[in-house]
């Protein structure tokens, strides 16, 4: 709906403030925000049909390269889907690895997300400290798994890699670090008053709104829901580590970052608890090249929020269809709902504050 | 935050200045795999797997050679995984670039 | 004996005239990078020259170097002459600082109400800068930079108007003279004033918490958007020279000029207090978010403007002079 009054301003597809390719077409009115309409698909690479293409030993590597950032839960989603169909129960000691890399993962999206957060107001220096941080973790990652993005670590039937105790000294040590880290960066969050300024009550999005819009995973929960994969529908070894679901009742930004805040510690814990409980035995089973006709639904907890996978197999192969829903998908309606009556110069910082991945959601 | 800052007036840089001093690579990083051509039965099973095309076998059986292609490798180690006979291992090389499609090519001969 | 012409003419166009000051202008960009990559627990410039000091001026003779580009919608003449007023307006007001003695290379009774008057235009210039791009994150950027003025000026004539009252004149190097005469400073006679002053200098340079005109992840390079080569590269320089001329200011105003109760020489004091100067601006620059530009004209007329008043009315009290 065009007034006269209105000028529309294009945000994107290249815009500095997206990391991603994207185009948003605002309404503005004066300063404010009055209409945006999202329109997704720059970077759409073809995977799902690709996919349908490949043996499923290949599709693994595959899926994983859906996004740079929750590459682990991607074909952590993949394997448990394919594992469903085999009717495969995979060992405990994959279960508990699993877990490990996936919250290790989290820690890292959320420190990143963070640092961009704080790059998107301006504030260069915390986003330095937070990336110098971030690549603890990311060394961890690398130390468990060898490589820094693509971990490679889920394998159908298990997991690849072992976890000796002396990496889990490692890991621990690694840890008491980024907890320390992560304490003195709440702080900052918590007491710098030019971030409060630029994220407390910005991008407001209502319980009821976001339910209503299907939000996902630390954007639902900013708004004081609490929802996640991982407590309600719990999938590897969720449902015998003992977490809590973070929910802020701010539904701005600054809940946004809270909630990220917090869930890094939740993660610091799991992943001891995890450590110090990790069962003996195989790290995986043998499974078959051709999985038997069938379909799945799985669902996981990725970074940003509830990741969807569908597979649909033939008896060969290959699978014969295969469908991913990404979390930012899910948040694009909230986001949209969130831009409206906001100022111009808070679009970045509202459109990060539900972390998109436009690669996950195109892909 | 004042207090963290002036902290870091004091403390070395944490970049590194890279190609100068280089950081050592875990044991575990996945780099360029090498084919150990003595041990291999050319079973095709690293060609069959590979997610990318990268491996290209010249001739069949125990007389196969190999072209391993490093600008479409993904380095998964899909490869080094599935070789029935562990000849396939990979090396924690990666510094890999070169300046045509040519030489990303490593041939592994009998 | 040398002409007293060519001495003069030699001031003007090597120490301390535009020479000094221009390599001035690139070793503050390199100290402030320097220190900001040192606080941000970075390298910074490292390979040209030692340390890579000589980056700033690598840089500014790569740009010099480039495609100069003119958008076809923009308005030819005033898109070309404001780099050019950009780098000339800051250079032309160091002339009126004291630099190496306790007088200025021109130096008259009312200078500091100049040098606030070429202040403004470069506010002014910036917006021509903006306009005339004919780019919408130019014109936002411009648009920002011209409110943003709005907010600064007053409280940083405030500022600047307290060492006159002090030292009753309106010519710097007297302001200078006069502190170097009470054996005083005046930071410590009106710190409220200095604190004032420097807040409002980040907001002239445009550096965080106040970059609102050229917000990266907002509007792109704001209105400076549209330039390049050349004219980027005079742009640039002009910026450096206002980091300078800054830094001078705090220096001559608040911080006693290039005087000393030791016996140094006159130019060593002046690069020492600058130098100072710069470190904290950068210092302030490294330690905020971005605020938006409707927060930064708040908290200038909310905050800044009564605290200024305040510390005049502190001053006509007889507290301060």
């Amino acid at each position: 709906m065009m007034t006269h009054r209105t000028i529309r301003i294009p945000f994107g597809p290249q815009h500095p403030a997206l990391k991603e390719p994207e185009n948003f077409m605002f309404e503005i009115e004066g300063e404010y925000v009055v209409g945006v309409k999202p329109r997704i698909g720059y970077v759409h690479r073809g995977i799902e049909k690709a996919i349908e293409g490949r043996t499923f030993i290949q599709n693994l590597y595959l899926v994983e390269r859906i996004c740079g950032i929750c590459s682990h839960a991607h074909t952590t989603c993949y394997t448990q889907a394919i594992e469903e169909v085999l009717g495969a129960k995979i060992p405990p000691r994959a279960k508990f690895i699993r877990t490990i890399i996936a919250e290790l993962e989290r820690i890292h999206s959320h420190y990143l997300w963070i640092g961009w957060a704080a790059h998107e107001i301006g504030f260069e220096t915390l986003f330095m400290y937070l990336w110098r941080d971030r690549e603890i973790v990311m060394d961890l990652l690398e130390l468990i798994s060898g490589s820094r993005v693509h971990y490679a670590m889920n394998t159908i039937g298990g997991v690849r890699r072992d976890l000796p105790p002396e990496m889990v000294e490692r890991v621990r040590k690694g840890l008491d670090v980024l907890e320390d880290r992560t304490k003195y960066y709440k702080k900052i969050v918590m007491t710098e008053p030019t971030i409060s300024k630029r994220t407390a009550g910005i991008g407001k999005l209502k319980p009821r709104d976001a339910l209503a819009l299907c939000a996902v995973g630390p954007t639902l929960r900013a708004s004081g829901i609490k929802r996640d994969v991982r407590a309600d529908d719990p999938y590897i070894a969720y449902d015998e580590i003992p977490f809590n679901v973070i929910t802020h009742n701010g539904c701005d930004v600054m809940s946004r970052l809270f909630v990220r805040c917090d869930e890094t510690f939740e993660s610091i814990s799991i992943i001891r608890y995890a450590m110090d409980h990790l069962p003996k035995g195989k790290i995986r089973i043998k499974v078959p090249r051709k999985i038997p006709e069938g379909e799945a639904v799985s669902r996981v907890e990725a970074p940003r929020g509830e990741l969807i996978h569908y597979v649909k197999t033939n008896g060969t192969t290959k699978p014969e269809r295969y469908k991913v829903r990404s979390p930012t998908l899910g948040n694009i309606p909230s986001l949209c709902k969130m831009l409206v009556g906001g100022y111009i110069a808070d679009i970045p910082i509202v459109i990060a504050g539900i972390d998109p991945c436009f690669s996950c959601t195109d892909r | 935050m004042v207090r963290e800052l002036l902290k870091h007036l004091f403390r070395s840089p944490a970049t590194s200045k890279y190609p100068f001093e280089k950081k050592t690579s875990f044991k575990a990083v996945r780099g360029r795999p090498v084919w150990d051509m003595k041990r291999c039965t050319g079973c095709r099973l690293c060609f069959r797997d590979c997610p990318s095309g990268a491996i290209e076998m010249v001739g069949k059986g125990s007389e196969a050679e190999f072209k391993h292609h490093l600008d479409r490798c993904l380095f998964c180690g899909q490869c080094e995984e599935v070789c029935p006979v562990d000849a396939i291992a990979m090396t924690d090389e990666f510094e890999l670039a070169s300046y045509d499609r040519a030489g990303m090519i490593i041939e592994f001969k009998r | 004996m040398v002409p007293e012409g060519v001495v003069a003419l030699l001031e003007i166009l090597l120490f301390p005239g535009f020479l000094f000051l221009i390599a001035l202008a690139f070793f503050y960009e390199w100290i402030d990078r320097k220190l900001l990559a040192k606080l941000q627990n970075r390298y910074g410039p490292l390979y040209t020259g030692p340390s890579g000091l000589l980056q700033p001026f690598a840089d500014f003779i790569k740009l010099l170097s480039k495609e100069d580009i003119t958008p076809k919608a923009a308005d030819k003449l005033m898109f070309s002459c404001a780099p050019l007023l950009l780098l000339s307006f800051p250079l032309l007001a160091l002339f009126l600082v004291p630099v190496n003695g306790l007088t200025a290379l021109i130096s008259f009774e009312g200078d500091l109400v100049f040098l606030m008057f070429l202040f403004t235009l470069i506010a002014v210039t910036i917006f021509i800068a903006g306009w005339s791009s004919v780019n919408r994150f130019s014109t936002v950027g411009g648009v920002r930079a011209a409110f943003q003025m709005l907010g600064y000026e007053i409280p940083m004539t405030l500022a600047m108007v307290g060492p006159t009252i002090g030292a009753r004149t309106l010519s710097i190097s007297q302001i200078v003279g006069w502190q170097s005469h009470n054996a005083t400073w005046f930071i410590w006679l009106q710190p409220i004033g200095f604190v004032i002053f420097v807040i409002c200098l980040l907001a002239e340079l445009e550096f965080i918490p106040f970059d609102a005109p050229e917000a990266e992840t907002e509007i792109v390079a704001g209105w400076s958007t549209e330039y390049s080569g050349r004219k980027l590269a005079l742009i640039r320089l002009g910026k450096d020279v206002e980091l300078v001329l800054a830094a001078s200011l705090i220096t001559s105003l608040f911080l006693g000029g290039p005087s000393s109760p030791l016996p140094i020489p006159a130019i060593v004091v002046f690069l020492l207090k600058t130098t100072l100067a710069v470190v904290l601006l950068t210092i302030l620059r490294a330690l905020f978010a971005r605020f938006r530009i409707d927060q930064m004209i708040v908290v200038a007329w909310k905050y800044l403007i009564p605290i200024a008043i305040l510390q005049m009315v502190l001053i006509q009290l007889g507290l301060g002079r």
